[in-house]
């Protein structure tokens, strides 16, 4: 199994989030959660990319035959775990590009592969930002600093296309985009699907769902999964909303 | 022993003793301390001060052997070490450099600013053993790159220096503070900007841990002229900047900035003081600090504006980043204006380094402690940035190295 999430129950400052939640995901699967606002989706996202606010009360998360607790959050990264956050924060001061090739670097050290050097480093930068119609200009700026919130989730998959993880978790990554933007997004996430990688992708809306195509479909209700299936439960929680599972 | 004693039995080593109003004015000085009850609560001078390693201490002071060098090595551009506080003069047809014994008191202390509640100034006018004056002649471009050296270990510096910039001239200041050895430094600049001069002004301090240095300046700027002071406190052992501007007349400038970095049980004081007394007048007062382990620092920052100095722009910041549970910042802005037209404003903001910041850099890969150093470097980018020099920005770098591989 490729990432094997059994039983988790989380809570932070006394309050029970997640509980009992149990999901698997093999290699080249695209999985998507949906659920209302406050059901547990992103403390979910946190907890798999090490957040270290939580308090785990119980469960098991295995990920690439690791137990993923026993990795801090940037061994995760490295292993191939990317989280594209529903809420990229600003760092004024550090710039988008050094701090990239050095992310890029680090995970290469640890899977024993060469460094990647400057000018290569800008060259495919560059690229996979025309590709996302990003502005070469926006690559001098600082993290996330005074950018949109369109700009911010296309940056996220800017760094999402450079580390290629193996599996990636979209939070609500379709909140904040136009449509245009969305296909453009969503464009570079179906480039880089291959079969060797696994995406997670959490949203609240069914549009998502019609640009990547998920293998399946899981209902999150206050902090667990309610029901499975395929696509179709999209189309049912388009039609009536999340009443009928809470 | 009491100061009083101390000041005594040193009298013969001290300059000017001789000299009748001067003795008057030590005689003043001397009552001061006398019946000064050491209020650290109201007087900021005192503020995380060992009074007892600063008022009762051991007097002693070398006439250094070594003459000091000045060198003339490039058109324009002058290298001085200053030996335990001694310059010796030098003259050309840009500058000229005055012995504080060449100098007559009266002229030399004639503008004196003597703020009484500081100790340390205090200290510095009855103990005064070292100085020199320095005048940048009309309409000239200057470079002086000033190292304070100090020979042995134990002595007391109590050291005075004037700085002149006549109308028109632009100087280009940098003083390095490295010491390795446990002496005391008392140092006080009076620093006077005639009309349309500049003075870009660097001091970086960077002594070893046993090592104190207590530097306070006062700076006065005439019509159009211009005064920048940075101050890159890598001090091991503990550091007091403390500097005052007076904006004097129309169209001024004073710009006060530093950033310190500190580590261990070390301390740092700071405080910055602008006197707004002419229209149109300019000023910022910014300090950035580092804090790790069990260190502390305090900054005041004040602007004062007289009723007369309308149309006034004043500006002060002050931002701390504390890397430890165990250390400390305090600071204080404090802003007096008498005048109804005028743009003043400041801010604080002083915390441990941004969580949020280090679990997005980690999450994408970055180590805890690569992700620590980054946003270190990022919260000084602004002031690394606009170093000019290129040799001194090379300086600077390299010394935050060092503090950052301290970090854990
Ligand atoms: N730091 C926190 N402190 C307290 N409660 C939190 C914190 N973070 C999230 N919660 C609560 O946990 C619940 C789930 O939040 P979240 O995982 O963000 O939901 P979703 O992403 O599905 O909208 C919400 O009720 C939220 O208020
Ligand atoms: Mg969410």
């Amino acid at each position: 199994m490729f990432l094997e999430i059994k039983d988790l129950s989380v809570k932070i400052e006394n309050k029970n989030i997640l509980k009992s939640l149990n999901l698997n995901i093999n290699k080249g699967e695209v999985h998507a959660i949906m659920g209302p606002n406050g059901s547990g989706k992103s403390t979910l996202a946190n907890v798999l990319a090490g957040k270290e606010d939580y308090e785990i009360l119980n469960g098991k998360i295995n990920f690439k035959d690791n137990d993923l607790f026993d990795l801090n959050i940037e061994e995760r990264a490295q292993e191939g775990m990317f989280l594209a956050f529903q809420y990229p924060v600003e760092i004024p001061g550090v710039n988008i590009t050094p701090f990239l090739h050095s992310a890029i670097n680090s995970k290469r050290k640890r899977m024993n592969e060469a460094e990647i050097d400057n000018l290569s480093f800008a060259k495919l930068l560059k690229s996979k930002a025309s590709d996302l119609g990003i502005n070469i200009d926006m690559l001098k700026r600082s993290v996330n600093t005074g950018f949109s919130g369109g700009e911010k989730k296309r940056y996220e998959i800017l760094q999402m296309s450079i580390l290629d993880p193996d599996l990636a978790i979209l939070d609500e990554t379709d909140s904040g985009l136009d449509i245009d933007a969305l296909k453009i997004v969503t464009d570079g996430v179906n480039k880089l699907k291959t079969k060797n990688n696994s995406f997670l992708i959490i949203t609240h809306y069914q549009k998502l769902l019609d640009y990547i195509k998920p293998d399946y479909v899981h209902v999150m209700v206050n902090g667990s999964i309610v029901k499975s299936g395929g696509s179709e439960i999209a189309s049912e929680i388009e039609k009536d909303g999340f009443q009928k599972f809470q | 022993m009491n100061i009083q004693d101390n000041y005594l039995k040193n009298k013969k080593n001290i300059f000017f003793s001789q000299n009748k109003d001067i003795q008057n004015h030590r005689e003043k000085l001397l009552n001061v301390f006398e019946n000064d009850r050491f209020d650290k609560k109201n007087n900021e001078s005192l503020k995380n001060i060992n009074l007892k390693n600063f008022i009762d201490f051991e007097y002693k002071y070398l006439i250094p052997d070594e003459t000091s060098v000045i060198n003339n090595n490039q058109e324009n551009s002058y290298s001085i070490v200053s030996v335990n506080g001694h310059c010796s003069s030098f003259k050309d047809d840009k500058i000229e450099i005055t012995k504080i014994l060449d100098e007559d008191y009266n002229d030399f202390s004639k503008n004196d600013t003597i703020d009484n509640n500081d100790h340390f100034v205090n200290l510095n006018s009855l103990f005064l053993n070292s100085g020199f004056k320095i005048v940048i002649k009309k309409n000239n471009n200057i470079k002086i790159k000033i190292s304070n050296i100090i020979t042995d270990d134990n002595l007391t510096i109590f050291q005075k220096n004037n700085y002149i910039c006549e109308e028109g001239s632009s100087l280009n200041l940098i003083e390095e503070y490295e010491n390795k050895n446990n002496s005391t430094s008392n140092i006080l600049n009076v620093i006077k900007l005639e009309k349309n001069s500049q003075l870009n002004h660097f001091l970086i301090q960077d002594n070893s841990p046993n090592h104190n240095l207590i530097i306070t300046s006062h700076s006065s700027c005439k019509k159009n002229s211009i005064y920048t002071q940075k101050v890159y406190n890598f001090s091991e052992g503990y550091v007091r900047n403390f500097h005052y501007s007076e904006l004097v007349e129309i169209n001024s400038e004073a710009d006060l900035q530093g950033i310190f970095f500190l580590k261990d049980d070390n301390t740092s004081n700071n405080k910055t003081f602008v006197k707004h007394l002419a229209e149109n007048c300019k000023s910022n007062q910014v300090y950035k600090g580092i804090l790790n382990d069990h260190s502390k620092a305090t900054y005041f920052s004040n602007t004062h504006v007289d009723q007369v100095a309308q149309k006034t722009e004043g500006y002060q910041l002050s931002k701390g980043i504390l890397l430890s549970d165990n250390a400390s910042y305090f600071s204080k802005p404090e802003l007096k204006i008498h005048a109804d037209d005028v743009k003043c404003s400041h801010g604080s903001t002083i915390g441990p380094i941004d969580e949020n910041a280090i679990f997005y850099l980690r999450s994408r890969g970055m180590s805890k402690i690569a992700a620590t150093k980054i946003l270190i470097s990022s919260f000084i980018n602004e002031e690394l940035g606009s170093i000019d020099n290129e040799q001194m920005s090379e300086i600077i770098q390299k010394k935050l190295v060092r503090y950052l591989s301290k970090v854990k």
